[in-house]
């Protein structure tokens, strides 16, 4: 990671929960060694995480890994392995990282963690979980490493409601029932496997941190709708682990939670923004190029500031009567069924489908009064890029707010031009300074005019 | 009366206007309903007296008004059959059904809901695995279908039309798997195109006209009035997802090689598999298509082991592939994959394996969705053609 700049005002807080990120890969290395088991899973949206967590089974999360693997430059060895194994090239670059890892673990390293894998390498799992949210990649990656490893997959299932079936009661009642179901289902398989009960004290514990930390996260990164905006993305995506993972103790990460809430309430009280002077507030969508952060610190020069990112690593919107359902497993199940429908009431009042990958980029735009977004287009995950032409001709449709893209990709480094997107930026300017006196000609909501 | 031609005269003129006979229909009084994929239970549409309209994309055709809709870097495939929608082709349509089958099906649908207003939508959420629960989310969903189809034309459905319209399509679908019977001869009854071709024609036909063409040229096929070709060929099976489109089967009949037998979604995954005749009509569809042979279903050996067995796994997921080789007895197999295809994507290196296992030939080919990309895969498919004995 490069070094911060004076341009992005970083967070103190940030840097404890940073951290976290490296306690998983250094908690799931230490499990192995003292012959704990170790799971690998997809990203469930709070699906899984909450079930692993009361069984104490380590996690470690082979997306994250990867984008670690692809940051560090070390991902064209496993990318070599996986393109020589015969997998298409247009899987997902995170899949096909570590497809080339498993690869190399198996068949060069007789079993064992590849020497030169970054921050220690992925313990073998015991088992993997796949999981329907969002993209095929996850359904089918961890199946296809069954040409290496005997390793189990459980596949976990969610349901997608689109935005008007889940105005119909019948489409939320037996969609809840596939999430529970699926929860049930699933900590009947850990059981049999570890040869251990659910503790569903612990269980009913870690949903509460885990409701309570996702609260202070979202009430967190509402104080940056506050001009100028005293947190950057850069700080978001460096905090987002804890409670995208859950990963470490929750409580602790529920106090480093509180620690960022109060220095970002002190900014908001002091005006204190991320960027100084704050001259343009963007939205990002998707991942960023991880490889390239300082790009960022080189838009700040010029006075952007970057106030909020997408729907998909954002917290979800508190949904009100959660403490009131007895029942942890449908608790549990509402929290998770709420992450890709909490916008979707929204969209249909709008008349738009989208409900969860492109409309929640309207709702922020107006929430945060930005003045453009910038779509980052990452070439081989479809998730992070199919929705970019409809959401950015929406944002200009109902908002009239510009917007511009910038290809790049997960793992191919190359694909990103720095430069070339600085060039871009520049120019891009003009069309944020036309579109902002257009809006305030046309009198656009005054939550999404630029105070001059 | 578009409809005086029979056999595969009939099939050239219903290919050469897709839109005349539903045309026709809709001035009768008929809606017509489109969709993409195989997911879709048309038994219902056909039971509501709706006319089911498989939207298929041209691989002649330049997408050009995808720019505020779906990225390049999207499944060719269904951008193209998208585009041809935004470019009018499918103005007739009173109505569409998606189905979360893969991911770039369910994005899409949300996104064309958005940008084009049509009397009727319905999106069919479905799982991705062969767990009975569920199986009974499914089935729940395809209730809700049932009903919503009522909503829009103000009748209900009965049981018994519900399950005339299962036997009809049943009808059509042994149909279809008589005209495949017609291509274990050797030579072939019927190409590779004209299979293709036919199947093109009935999938924008209402399934008794359909049934009744499929008839017609199922009489012609036996006449020897279909395939004239007496020379022995290669017999190749294509594997993929969604080909509806001719060049590339062109392309492997240009070198003396025969499409025998396909599994995809135009073809034998959409037409092998009848729905059972159950007490509960949405029973049976419900089991029947959530069972379809398509890399998007997750398929376990055995739900919930603690150890894979990947044998079996392959066993499992690609048997049926191996019963066709046999019965259709095919040479080598062509898996043809569209760029950024990600449920078939990943099945690539284990089909491979599962075909090495059984020693067929095999050749992985990816493609863009455009005529133009398949030329610069001429000279293996031509190499792999050369070395099958
Ligand atoms: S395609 Fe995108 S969302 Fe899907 S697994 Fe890969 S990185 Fe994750
Ligand atoms: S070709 Fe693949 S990605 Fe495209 S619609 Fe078919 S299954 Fe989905």
């Amino acid at each position: 990671m490069p070094t911060d700049t004076i341009k992005i005002k970083r967070l103190k807080a940030m840097y404890r929960l940073r951290a976290k990120v490296d306690d998983m890969y250094t908690s799931g290395l230490e499990a192995m060694k003292d012959g704990r088991p170790v799971a690998w899973s997809m990203v469930t949206w709070w699906h899984a995480d909450p079930v692993f967590k009361a069984m104490d089974l380590e996690v470690v999360y082979p997306e994250n890994y990867a984008a670690m693997v692809a940051a560090s430059g070390k991902a064209s060895r496993y990318l070599d392995l996986c393109d020589a194994d015969g997998f298409p090239t247009h899987l997902c670059g995170y899949s096909r990282i570590n497809l080339g890892y498993v690869s190399r673990m198996v068949n060069g390293c007789a079993g064992g963690i590849p020497p030169e894998a970054p921050m220690g390498g992925l313990p073998k799992p015991v088992m993997m979980l796949s999981h329907s949210m969002l993209c095929d990649a996850r359904v089918k990656w961890f199946q296809s490493l069954g040409r290496y490893m005997d390793t189990p997959v459980w596949m976990m299932e969610t349901a997608l409601p689109g935005v008007e079936e889940w105005n119909d009661p019948d489409v939320r009642k037996w969609s809840l029932k596939l999430v529970m179901d699926e929860i049930e289902q699933f900590i009947a398989y850990l059981e049999r496997m570890l040869g251990r009960k659910l503790n569903r004290d612990r269980y009913d514990e870690m949903l509460s941190d885990m409701i309570t930390l996702s609260r202070l996260a979202y009430k967190t990164f509402e104080l940056r709708k506050a001009t100028p905006c005293p947190m950057h993305s850069r700080d978001f995506w460096s905090v987002m682990p804890p409670y995208l993972y859950m990963s470490g103790d929750l409580k602790d990460s529920i106090d480093c939670y509180q620690a960022l809430y109060d220095e970002v309430e002190q900014r908001v009280a002091s005006r204190i923004g991320a960027v100084e002077p704050e001259k343009y507030r963007l939205l990002f969508a998707e991942l960023p190029p991880w490889h390239s952060l300082e790009f960022f610190d080189r838009l700040a020069e010029r006075g952007w500031n970057f106030v909020k990112e997408s729907w998909a690593y954002n917290p979800p919107r508190p949904l009100e009567g959660l403490e009131d359902i007895s029942d942890p497993v449908e608790r549990h199940a509402r929290f998770h069924l709420h992450v890709a429908t909490g916008y979707h009431a929204d969209a249909l009042a709008d008349d738009e489908y989208m409900g969860y990958l492109g409309y929640p980029y309207v709702k922020f735009a107006k929430d945060y009064a930005c003045d453009g977004a910038f779509f980052h287009g990452l070439m081989t995950c479809r998730s992070a890029s199919t929705h970019h032409p409809y959401t950015r001709e929406l944002l200009m449709r109902k908002l009239k707010i510009p917007s511009f893209q910038v290809e790049g990709d997960l793992v191919d480094l190359r694909l990103f031009n720095a430069e070339e997107a600085l060039r871009r930026a520049e120019v891009f300017e003009e069309s944020m300074d036309y579109y902002r006196e257009l809006r305030q000609q046309e009198h656009f909501p005054a939550d999404n005019m630029q105070p001059a | 009366m578009l409809d005086t031609l029979h056999g595969m005269s009939r099939v050239s003129q219903v290919l050469a206007d897709r839109s005349a006979r539903i045309r026709e229909l809709k001035a009768q009084g008929k809606k017509a309903v489109g969709y993409f994929c195989s997911y879709v239970p048309v038994e219902i549409l056909t039971a509501m007296d709706l006319v089911p309209v498989r939207i298929l994309g041209d691989m002649d055709e330049p997408v050009t008004e995808m720019d505020t809709v779906l990225p390049t870097s999207f499944c060719p495939f269904l951008r193209n059959c998208i585009n041809t929608v935004f470019r009018g082709r499918y103005d007739f349509l009173d109505g569409v059904v998606g189905a979360h089958s893969c991911d770039a099906q369910e994005k899409s649908i949300h996104v064309w809901k958005s940008k084009i207003k049509y009397e009727f939508y319905h999106y069919l959420d479905m799982p991705a695995t062969l767990h009975p629960w569920g199986a009974d989310m499914y089935r729940s969903s395809l209730e809700k279908f049932k009903s919503s189809c009522e909503a829009w034309t103000g009748k209900p459905l009965s049981g018994e039309a519900l399950e005339a319209s299962i036997l009809a399509h049943n009808r059509h679908r042994s149909l279809v798997r008589e005209l495949y019977e017609l291509k274990r001869f050797d030579p072939p009854l019927v190409s590779g195109s004209d299979t293709l071709r036919i199947l093109t024609a009935i999938s924008g036909l209402p399934v008794d006209e359909g049934s009744a063409l499929l008839e017609a040229v199922i009489q012609e096929a036996r006449a020897g009035k279909i395939q004239a070709d007496t020379q022995d060929k290669k017999r190749i099976l294509v594997v993929g997802a969604c080909l509806d489109a001719l060049p590339l089967i062109r392309l492997i009949e240009d070198f003396d090689a025969d499409v025998v037998m396909d599994d995809n979604c135009m073809g034998a995954r959409t037409y092998f598999r009848d729905v059972s005749i159950t007490k509960d009509p949405m029973q049976g569809l419900a089991s029947r298509y959530l069972d379809l042979t398509c890399a998007r279903t997750f398929r376990e050996t055995v739900a919930g082991e603690f150890r894979k067995d990947h044998a079996a796994d392959l066993e499992t997921r690609f048997a049926h592939l191996g019963n066709y080789i046999e019965k259709w007895r095919v040479e080598g197999v062509v898996i043809q994959l569209v760029r950024f295809c990600d449920p078939f994507g990943y099945e690539v290196p284990e089909l491979k394996d599962y075909l090495n296992s059984i020693n067929i030939p095999n050749l992985y080919l990816e493609t863009e969705y455009t005529t133009g990309s398949l030329a610069p895969l001429k000279t293996r498919l031509q190499t792999f053609l050369e070395t099958l004995l």
